[in-house]
Formats: structure tokens, C-alpha cells, sequence
């Protein structure tokens, strides 16, 4: 079967900024960080750290009681985000109008629910109880998500959850991507989510020491990416989701197309279990735009992966710098997690969402707080504050993973 | 605490079912409770009152079963 072409036809997700798609968008431009002093304190060393939440997320307004008590956190978030896209596609909750046995979801948690194995190891642990919730299973499980979408959506094809640290979502947008394209289905339901604020998590990823520090005061402009003096990255929760149809099938029933998405690359470092290796990035880059069909000097922006970390920033542009060439020095990049922070298994679809509309508006949002490039990450057109271009006509989303897992998401502008 | 007012509470936070309508002669099933709903009801009750139940313990039907047998289990329990 030849290749379909796959439209954009939904977005949506639970902003850190507690509003709606246009709105998270605008604040993005505005170079606004959703990026706060978290601090806890039911906890054995109380925490304090800079973090992005969702604190206007209403689970149970969102999904109603019944539907949300059956889920932990990081399905919630997924659910109504994915609801969201659905909506923003037209399409209805009511599977009965028409045939979505081989419509799809491909999800994207590195975690699960973080919060129910907590809770259950506390119960086991803590109080020495040898019964706990017969709920944890089904909370806890990495593909909880993207079962209660197919459930809620009526969806009977593929339901799966990609578990690739980092590159979770974008991984799980690259594969949805591929089966709209090779034919298998017309539709499917693709995104991220996770909440990696449960103690033990949090925790973990300070003793790596690539987290940014930050006290109430200067909590905002924690996540510094290609700064000079960034000090890591910033951990937030979050849930977002995106439709891919195909293209045909979306004009067929009048549905607005946000973009096209054109192309899907994907690599191993093979190298390391944490540091990432400048060659992986490049193949699965090049992979991207040869399977997008797009030439370097085609691309006018690229959505970092541009977690703040001492030794990543610069391994990323010195990638981007091997692929783009010449181009390079005038290609815009930004990597927006300076201000949605670092949504981990989740950022490949917030991100994806952002390069989506920065295509449809024609605006790149900036690196926030970039003030002071390190020399190290220089070579390209850093965005530091928001920037329109009428000219924007295809990007990239760049997701670079923990275990040397890259993937990177090409997308085109319909005008 | 009577077992009814624990199950009534415990479908209201839980499913958002108003205790007017958890009563006696409903079946379980009809109130939105299946088998891993119930579990975990019979879960919260064990937690409430520290109370084992026995694994193989047949499952009520209606809310009245379901308020019998945890009354029973507390009565036992002493």
C-alpha cells in the first residue's frame, strides 16, 4: 500500500498555565515560565524544589468522579488531554456514529502511576499491611492511559504505551504516525503524560544531579537551557495529546488540519545509559528529514530537546550543527521546557504541540531566560525572545532519551 | 458506624453515587459497582474496621447482602 498522507487534526492537553490551548500558547511566546517553588512536606525530608504542576487540573470536574477514582494521576492528566484533542478534532465520545474498530492509541508514560506504587509500597512498607488497594494494579500500570482512552473514545485498534525514558511521546507519536501512513488505520490518538512529583521519583532524579536549582525566588527562570550558567533541568507533570488522520479522511469530513506531519526519525546512541552521543542524534535526524522528504535548508525552526543539562545542551547543537551545515548558524532553535519544564516521558507531546502551532501561527517561542549563551552551544539561531515569521513552513521536535533512545518529529505548515 | 452509612460514604467519593440511592434492594451491578469495584469496597471496609476478610468469601449481589455480611463480619469480630 503506498503512503497516506497524515494530517494534524487535534490538540489538546492540561496546561501548567492553567488555560486553554491559545493561551498556553501565548504565554509560551511571551516567554512566561509555568515554572514554580514546589515544596512538600508529608514527606520524610521535606521537599523543595523548582517544579512544573498543573494546579488548576480538576480530575473529577474533568472526568467526572467515578471515571477519574479509576485512574492515578498521570492517566487523568493523559485522559483529558486526549478528550481535549478529540474534541478539538469534532470528532464525537460517541463511538456509535461511526466504525473506530481499527482506530488507535499510541501513548507515551516512562512511569505509570508513580503515585499508586508509592502509596501501596508506604502501605506495605510503612504499615506493614499485607493487603493493599486491589486498585494498584490497574492505577499503577504504564499502559493505564492509553487503555482508559481506548475504553472512554470507543477505539479498537492498537492501545500501547511506549516507555522510552525522555523520547516516551514522541516515540509513541512517531509509531501512531507510521500507521496512519502505511494505511493501517485513519485514526489515531496519540500523546503523553506523567507525574513525576511522587517523593520517590523526585528524589531519584536529584541524586543524578542534573536537576536545576532554585528557591522561591528565582524558581522561574530555573530551567536555563544552552545558558552559560544553567544548572539543569526542571521536572514537571503534564498530560497532551494530538490526532493523526489520514489526510484524505479528514477533508472527507471537513475537519480543520492544524499541519501535516511529514516525517519520523528514530535512533540508539548505543554508547551509554545516560550520556548522550552526538552520532545517534544525527541519524535520527537525518532519518527525520529523509523520511519527511525535506532538505536542511527546508526546516525554519527545530524544538530542542534542550534540557538545561551541563553535558546535553551542547551535544544537541553540535548535532544539529553536523546535520544543518551552512544552514545551521541561521536555523532558529528554542527549546521551550525553559518554561513547561521537563515533562519526561510526556515532553516529545507537549513539545510536538508546540511546534505544531508554531507552524500554524507562524511564532517560535523563545528559550526563555537565554541571556548568556555558553560558547559551547553556539553555532545556531538561538530564539530568546518570541519571534514571528510568515515564512515558517516546516519544523522539527527533538526528543533525546535516557538509554541513548532519540526520535524526531517533522512537521509542515498546510499555508 | 453502621455498614450501610460505610458503603453509602464509599460510593459517594468514590463513583459520585448520592446515598439516596444506595439502598437496600439495589443490585450492586446497577449502582456501577463490578467486581473490581467491589474488591476494592471490600478493601476500604477491611481498612475501616481492621477487619481480614477471608479470600473466598462469596460475593453479595445487592447493597443489603453486601451491609448483612459486614455485619456479620463485625459481630464476629466482636
Amino acid at each position: 500500500m503506498g503512503k497516506c498522507r497524515v494530517a494534524v487534526t487535534g490538540l489538546g492537553l492540561v496546561s501548567p498555565y492553567g488555560g486553554d490551548l491559545a493561551d498556553f500558547f501565548a504565554r509560551l511566546l511571551a516567554g512566561e515560565s509555568a515554572i514554580r517553588f514546589l515544596q512538600t512536606s508529608d514527606v520524610p525530608v521535606p521537599l523543595a524544589i523548582p517544579f512544573v504542576s498543573c494546579p488548576n487540573f480538576d480530575a473529577d470536574a474533568s472526568l467526572g468522579r467515578a471515571l477519574a477514582g479509576m485512574m492515578d494521576r498521570f492517566a487523568q492528566l493523559g485522559t483529558s488531554a486526549a478528550f481535549g484533542a478529540w474534541q478539538d478534532a469534532s470528532l464525537s465520545r460517541d463511538s456509535s456514529e461511526e466504525n473506530r474498530e481499527d482506530w488507535g492509541v499510541s501513548w507515551g508514560t516512562s512511569m505509570g502511576g508513580t503515585f499508586a506504587v508509592e502509596k501501596a509500597y508506604r502501605e506495605l512498607w510503612q504499615r506493614g499491611r499485607e493487603r493493599i488497594s486491589p486498585m494498584s494494579v490497574v492505577l499503577a500500570m504504564g499502559n493505564a492511559a492509553n487503555a482508559h482512552i481506548s475504553i472512554q473514545l470507543g477505539l479498537g485498534g492498537i492501545s500501547t504505551n511506549h516507555a522510552v525514558a525522555c523520547a516516551s511521546a514522541a516515540i509513541a507519536i512517531g509509531e501512531a504516525f507510521r500507521r496512519v501512513r502505511c494505511g493501517e488505520t485513519p485514526v489515531m490518538l496519540t500523546g503523553g503524560s506523567e507525574t513525576p512529583q511522587s517523593y520517590g521519583v523526585v528524589r531519584a532524579w536529584e541524586a543524578l544531579r542534573v536537576v536545576g536549582s532554585g528557591d522561591e525566588h528565582s524558581s522561574s527562570r530555573a530551567c536555563r537551557p544552552f545558558s552559560a550558567d544553567r544548572s539543569g533541568l526542571v521536572l514537571g507533570e503534564g498530560g497532551s495529546a494530538l490526532v493523526l488522520e489520514d489526510w484524505d479522511h479528514a477533508v472527507a469530513r471537513g475537519a480543520r488540519i492544524h499541519c501535516e506531519m511529514v516525517g519520523y526519525g528514530t535512533s540508539c546512541d548505543h554508547s551509554h545509559i545516560v550520556r548522550p552521543e552526538m552520532g545517534g542524534q544525527v541519524r535520527a535526524l537525518k532519518a527525520a528529514l529523509v523520511d519527511a522528504g525535506l532538505a536542511p535548508d527546508e526546516i525554519d525552526y527545530v524544538n530542542a530537546h534542550g534540557t538545561a543539562t551541563t553535558e546535553g545542551d551542547p551535544i544537541e547543537i553540535a548535532a544539529l550543527r553536523s546535520v544543518f551545515g551552512e544552514r545551521a548558524a541561521s536555523l532558529p532553535v528554542s527549546a521551550t521546557k525553559s518554561m513547561h519544564g521537563h515533562q519526561l516521558g510526556a515532553a516529545g507531546a507537549i513539545e510536538a504541540i508546540v511546534t505544531v502551532l508554531a507552524l500554524r501561527e507562524k511564532a517560535i517561542p523563545p528559550t526563555a531566560y537565554l541571556e548568556n549563551i555558553d560558547p559551547a552551544c553556539k553555532g545556531v539561531d538561538h530564539v530568546t525572545t518570541g519571534r514571528h515569521d510568515r515564512r515558517l513552513s516546516a519544523a522539527l521536535s527533538n526528543s533525546f532519551a535516557f538509554g541513548g533512545s532519540n526520535a524526531v518529529l517533522a512537521f509542515r505548515a498546510v499555508a | 458506624m453502621e455498614s450501610l452509612i460505610v458503603i453509602r460514604e464509599f460510593l459517594d467519593s468514590r463513583l459520585g453515587i448520592g446515598p439516596e440511592k444506595v439502598l437496600p434492594e439495589v443490585l450492586l451491578t446497577d449502582l456501577g459497582v463490578d467486581s473490581l469495584m467491589l474488591v476494592e469496597l471490600m478493601f476500604e471496609f477491611e481498612d475501616r474496621f481492621n477487619i481480614a476478610l477471608d479470600n473466598n468469601l462469596a460475593g453479595p449481589s445487592t447493597v443489603g447482602e453486601l451491609a448483612a455480611l459486614m455485619d456479620r463480619l463485625r459481630g464476629e469480630q466482636g
